[in-house]
């Protein structure tokens, strides 16, 4: 169920996600466990869209499946125009490396990389030149207010901070959607939404389009669109306080 | 990638340095242990390569330069009208004892060199010139055998084979196979050193004109004279080494003790690695999530693998000009050729590149969701 304001079909914008019927189920041994029973989502280009729900609802699943990192056992899903159920392992890679970028609840910054580096990671992958990278690695680094800190090691940095650095990266490869899981878990109230402000700003505003999991119900007014996922399907949400944006927001 | 590669590597030093070890003992190892192999072998040999000799001619199938047969020296003759000889000349080797001043004795290769040609003489004199064998009963011998000899100098007289020896040159570094000195002296002295007739003699040296080819002048003198063998210097150098590898087992020796050596040097090198990419599962995770190929995860492994031997080269090198330098001696020298070196970081580079598999197996199966799930 979508919990927002505005329905996604009045909007001309052109689709960057689209997935009907998604299933999916793990099995351990003899026991199946479905944890995605026909779920249907649509993200447009410059959308947020939160995926919201209790612990065990299948969100990471789904956005692992967005991420091409998981395949469903049904449906069907269409990321930035590729059938990547059609895709092969090293296309869905390479669908990865160039047009997707990934926030992780725990940053998974590299350790021994300096925050520069970590943001350069991305385009390494791709085969940017090291100097190229050097100058986009700085200058995502100022747009999150680090570029004080290029050289600093992610041990040396707070948890904000991480996430920051991690956000960079995700950014780094310029890609065309963004995919976070849980991006303020870790991080306290000042943080959290200083990280969204910066995630709203870079990606929705650039013309990107973001799928986001949380539970933070702090962050619920950064949503353009808002799925509550619940026992492998979308349901309605329990609270029932206004999800709209800010009008700072908008 | 080479970026990414290094620079991991060198933020967990501590692992690092682990495993430079490894690679560091391995070069080291094989170095040391090959240049003390190499260095003790060639001495079986010694006598052939100084003993500016092209053609060795000996009894038939002769295999050790320090056990000869007696041959006629007659013979010498016919050789010399072998096409393409230049000069032949008989040499003369054989076992005696040498008297000590404590009133003891000790066994002693005598050598007897022709007085015309001095082919086959003491070389690298620190004392005297070769030509002092001419002196009356003059010999040479090696200051690198003093302690044997209790400790002889230049105008000292000894007796060997009950016969008076002077000591009118001195050598450093001619230190044979076998643990009797040798003692450089006339033939014509040596054969009487020897209790042998002088009409025999255990070798021709044979040299060759400008130009002559070696084997096909042994050729030939096999031909002429059939009671016989002939074989160029390094042929007859590598018969006398093969002759201790093969009856004694020194090459299995020292080889296994390598082999350890080397066994040893790559499970440190595996193991390190190993610990290091178990401690950074979650980032190679993480990689893969964000797009890295197979290739390019496993291009991070063999650059760091590729480091790792580099620099553990260079070190273990360095290492072993030092350790020659320092405790390489005539009676124990470590000879360590550049295709040793050479070969030794080749091995260690492939040691590196093996050790990095057992990693890549366990990073092929780490699956990108868990960085999602973690």
């Amino acid at each position: 169920m979508i919990i927002n304001s505005q329905p996604y079909e009045m909007s001309s914008k052109p689709i960057a996600v689209n997935i009907e019927g998604i299933c999916k189920s793990y099995r351990c041994g003899n026991t199946v466990t479905p944890v995605l029973e026909g779920v249907d989502l649509v993200a447009q280009r410059e959308e947020c869209v939160f995926l919201t729900g209790p612990s065990g609802s299948g969100k990471t699943t789904l956005l692992s499946i967005l991420g091409c990192i998981l395949s469903a056992d049904r449906g069907r899903a269409q990321i930035l125009g590729e059938d990547i159920f059609a895709l092969d392992e090293e296309a869905r890679t390479t669908l990865r490396r160039e047009r997707l970028g990934f926030v992780f609840q725990r940053f998974h910054l590299i350790r021994g990389l300096t925050s520069l580096d970590n943001v350069c990671v991305p385009l390494a992958l791709r085969g940017t030149s090291p100097l190229k990278a050097h100058d986009r690695g700085m200058a995502l680094l100022d747009t999150v207010g680090l570029a004080d800190k290029a050289k600093m090691h992610p041990r040396n940095l707070s948890a904000g901070e991480c996430q920051r650095v991690a956000l960079a990266r995700a950014l780094s490869g310029d890609p065309d959607l963004l995919l976070a899981d849980e991006p303020t878990a870790s991080l306290d109230a000042t943080n959290g939404q200083e990280v969204m402000q910066l995630l709203r700003r870079l990606t929705t505003q650039e013309g990107r389009t973001a799928i986001i999991v949380t539970h933070d119900q702090r962050i619920f007014h950064f949503a353009d669109k808002r799925f509550y996922l619940e026992n492998g399907r979308i349901a309605e949400a329990p609270e029932s306080r206004s999800t709209a944006l800010p009008e700072s927001e908008q | 990638m080479w970026s990414i590669a290094l620079k991991t590597l060198v933020a967990d030093r501590g692992k690092l340095l682990t495993a430079l070890v490894g690679v560091v003992f391995s070069i080291v190892l094989v170095n040391v242990q090959g240049g003390f192999f190499i260095g003790l072998i060639r001495k079986a040999s010694l006598l052939v390569e100084h003993g500016q000799a092209d053609i060795w001619v000996g009894h038939k199938k002769m295999h050790n330069v320090d056990f000869p047969r007696d041959i006629p020296q007659r013979w010498v003759y016919r050789i010399r009208t072998v096409p393409g000889v230049k000069r032949a000349e008989p040499y003369l080797i054989g076992f005696s004892d040498m008297t000590l001043p404590s009133g003891g004795f000790e066994g002693v290769v005598v050598v007897g060199v022709d007085r015309a040609s001095l082919l086959g003489n003491a070389w690298n004199l620190t004392q005297g010139s070769p030509d002092a064998i001419f002196q009356s009963d003059g010999i040479i011998i090696d200051d690198c055998e003093g302690e044997k000899l209790e400790f002889p100098k230049v105008g000292d007289r000894r007796e060997i084979g009950g016969r008076r020896a002077n000591i009118v040159a001195m050598s450093h570094g001619i230190m044979g196979f076998l643990v009797a000195p040798y003692v450089f002296t006339t033939y014509e002295r040596a054969a009487s050193y020897l209790h042998k007739n002088p009409d025999v003699c255990s070798y021709f040296l044979v040299q060759l004109e400008p130009g002559a080819d070696a084997d096909r002048v042994c050729a030939a003198i096999r031909q002429r004279v059939p009671e016989l063998d002939a074989f160029p210097r390094e042929q007859f150098g590598w018969i006398s080494i093969n002759f201790w590898m093969t009856r004694t087992g020194l090459g299995i020796s020292f080889g296994a003790a390598t082999l350890m050596g080397i066994l040893v040097g790559m499970v440190i090198v595996a193991q390190t690695l190993y610990a290091m990419v178990l401690d950074r599962l979650g980032e190679f995770g993480t990689l893969k999530a964000i797009g890295a190929t197979e290739r390019q995860v496993c291009s991070i492994l063999l650059i760091q693998a590729l480091a790792m031997a580099l620099v553990g080269s260079i070190i273990g090198l360095v290492s072993v000009s030092g350790i020659v330098y320092f405790y390489s001696t005539p009676r124990a020298p470590i000879l360590v050729p550049g295709w040793l070196s050479l070969g030794s970081c080749v091995l260690v580079l492939a040691i590196c590149l093996i050790a990095s598999l057992l990693p890549y197996l366990r990073i092929r199966k780490v699956d990108p969701l868990t960085v999602l799930q973690s």
